[in-house]
């Protein structure tokens, strides 16, 4: 029953080559997706490239399905399974400054690092620019903290906020999925686009 | 020179269940920022320890027999570039350049990234996490903050689009 | 190939599944019948009335008595210190950190044995450690410790020490009928090992 190395069926030393693996295919999907290419990522927002959009809310929806089928067939204790903690105006502001970053930028943390591993010059500025980032966070740390720690909503699950059972959030963000998908299908016969 | 990329949903797919091996095998998911912070907090350790000691943030992560970059996102971002090497060789996509709309010029362009990166390196320590650590990961189990963050930077960037679209269309 | 409406239907039919399926609250640790029935052969969950009465003088401090009667009763008689879970609330959120830790020893009594014991059944099924049950409970208790019986002249040594160490309890805990003094029995009943509650590893992560 998973996850194995918190349970300790795996030995803890095995994590980080784990992780390594991992790793190489996150950046193998992303890069074969087209992630590595700013044109394509920042192009959901014009709709001439939705791509964006498909992989991640597929990528979203199958992570959540195959943590509830899982847990269904007693292949995981989903109680061991990190859920992020809600600290309600950081996460908020938070995003809001990383869309800025995402529609100047045309990256991601994760998708740069994808790029610049082909050769993307863009990306490793990118890249760059996010060691800066950080490192103002940090430097700002003691004026940023009562923001940063306010409004701690514990490690909260939506589908409690909304007050219904995990299975059927699940559906329902399947259906806001599909949805999106169908209207992506269709921007993008209206806008024109070319493959990078 | 055309290239192929693989079907998204397809790649959602495989990504989806990269995040599950990533959840059943370690208990945790994807992330990308977090990497980064590791190095700048190794940096600043070394560069300057006494600031690193007295800094609140730094300090969370530095002392004795802690080292900042033996952590899970660590190896897994290095991870991330080989796995974009490999696939980017395997499709001949490998190419230094930099990648700019016809419109605007290629230092336009760097500098856009430039900024890009600062705000979100800000915005990711910020918001606890970037598009794969929180909003992905954090949407695949259900967590508020999840959806949350996901909402605010898919917005965000929708609506700030029309002004920046000269660079990219 | 993956198309749009393949994706559809699959997803919207794991979807569905997913959503009306009740949800799975299955709890680790769960012991399995065959254990239970083990332990249960071996009694290794009951305490003596003896035992219980010498760790008390002793005022241990990792005993942890569980009155599981009603408040009712509770209020009319119950042994120091006990803490009153009625049986009803033995599930409640309240009490979970008490019937399931791995610090103290915890020992449900009640009248007789039925109702501690099934107090015990009910949290040992679900995995949780170091309870116990005081056997024959608090009738058991005041026929043995409080008001203990006299050992013919002619009794087994052993039955002479543990009547002497029954008096001198009784005196300890006010029981009647026992006037003379007994020298306090050496504390001889090895107390089992208190299980370590295995700490679940919070879930470690971020960004």
């Amino acid at each position: 029953m998973g996850p194995l190395i918190p349970q300790e069926i795996i030995a803890e030393g095995w994590n980080f080559f784990i992780a390594f693996v991992v790793g190489v295919g996150f950046g193998f999907v992303l890069e074969q997706a087209g992630f590595s290419s700013s044109r394509k990522l920042a192009g959901v927002f014009y709709g001439y490239d939705t791509v964006v959009l498909k992989v991640f809310f597929t990528a979203a929806v199958t992570g959540m399905l195959g943590l509830l089928y899982f847990s269904l067939f007693d292949w995981i204790d989903l109680n061991l399974v990190w859920v992020n903690p809600t600290f309600l105006w950081s996460a908020i502001i938070g995003g809001v400054i990383m869309g800025a970053g995402f529609i100047i930028g045309g990256f991601c943390p994760g998708t740069s690092v994808c790029a610049l591993a082909i050769g993307k010059i863009d990306a490793m500025v990118f890249f760059g620019g996010i060691f800066i980032g950080v490192f103002l966070f940090g430097e700002t740390y003691a004026i940023i903290k009562p923001l940063y720690m306010a409004e701690y909503l514990g490690n909260i699950k939506l589908s409690d906020v909304l007050g219904i059972s995990q299975g059927a959030l699940a559906f329902f963000v399947i259906i806001a999925a599909l949805a999106m998908f169908y209207v992506a299908e269709i921007a993008e016969k209206k806008f024109p686009r070319k493959e990078y | 020179m055309k290239t192929k990329y693989m079907n998204p949903y397809l790649a959602g797919v495989l990504l989806g269940l990269v995040l599950l091996s990533a959840f059943y095998f370690s208990g945790r998911g994807l992330g990308a920022s977090g990497a980064v912070k590791s190095v700048v907090v190794t940096a600043v350790e070394t560069v300057a320890s006494d600031h690193a000691s007295n800094s609140e943030y730094y300090s969370k992560y530095t002392g004795e027999g802690k080292n900042p970059l033996n952590s899970w996102l660590v190896y897994e971002i290095l991870g991330v570039i080989v796995g974009g090497f490999l696939s980017g060789a395997l499709a001949g996509r490998l190419k230094l350049k930099v990648e700019h709309s016809p419109k605007i010029t290629s230092n336009k362009r760097l500098m856009l990234a430039g900024i890009g990166g600062i705000l979100f390196g800000f915005g990711s320590q910020l918001g606890r996490g970037c598009t794969s650590g929180s909003a992905l990961t954090g949407m695949a189990v259900l967590s508020l903050a999840g959806f949350v963050t996901m909402m605010a930077i898919f917005g965000t960037a929708f609506a700030l689009a029309y002004f920046f679209r000269r660079n990219w269309i | 190939m993956l198309t749009l409406k393949r994706l559809t239907f699959i997803l919207f039919g794991l979807g569905l599944v997913i959503a009306f399926v009740p949800e799975n609250t299955t709890k680790p640790y769960k012991l399995s019948a065959e254990n239970m029935l083990t332990e249960i052969q071996f009694g290794t969950e009951m305490v003596s009335p003896d035992e219980l009465a010498d760790w008390l003088i002793n005022k241990d401090p990792s005993i942890q008595l569980i009155d599981v009667r009603t408040p009712k009763d509770y209020n009319q008689f119950h042994l120091e210190n006990a803490l009153n879970i009625p049986i009803s609330q033995l599930l409640a959120e309240e009490w979970v950190d008490y019937v399931d830790q791995g610090i103290k020893m915890n020992i449900f009594y009640s009248n007789g044995t039925t109702l501690s014991h099934e107090a015990w059944m009910i949290t040992r099924q679900l995995g949780y450690e170091n309870n116990y049950v005081l056997q024959g409970g608090l009738n058991y208790w005041t026929e043995t410790i409080l008001n203990p019986t006299a050992p013919s002249l002619f009794s087994a040594d052993d039955e002479i020490a543990k009547y002497e160490f029954r008096k001198g309890a009784s005196q300890y805990f006010g029981g009647g009928g026992v006037k003379s003094s007994a020298s306090q029995a050496k504390s001889k009943a090895s107390k089992p090992k208190i299980k370590r509650k295995k700490k679940k590893k919070a879930p470690q992560g971020g960004c």
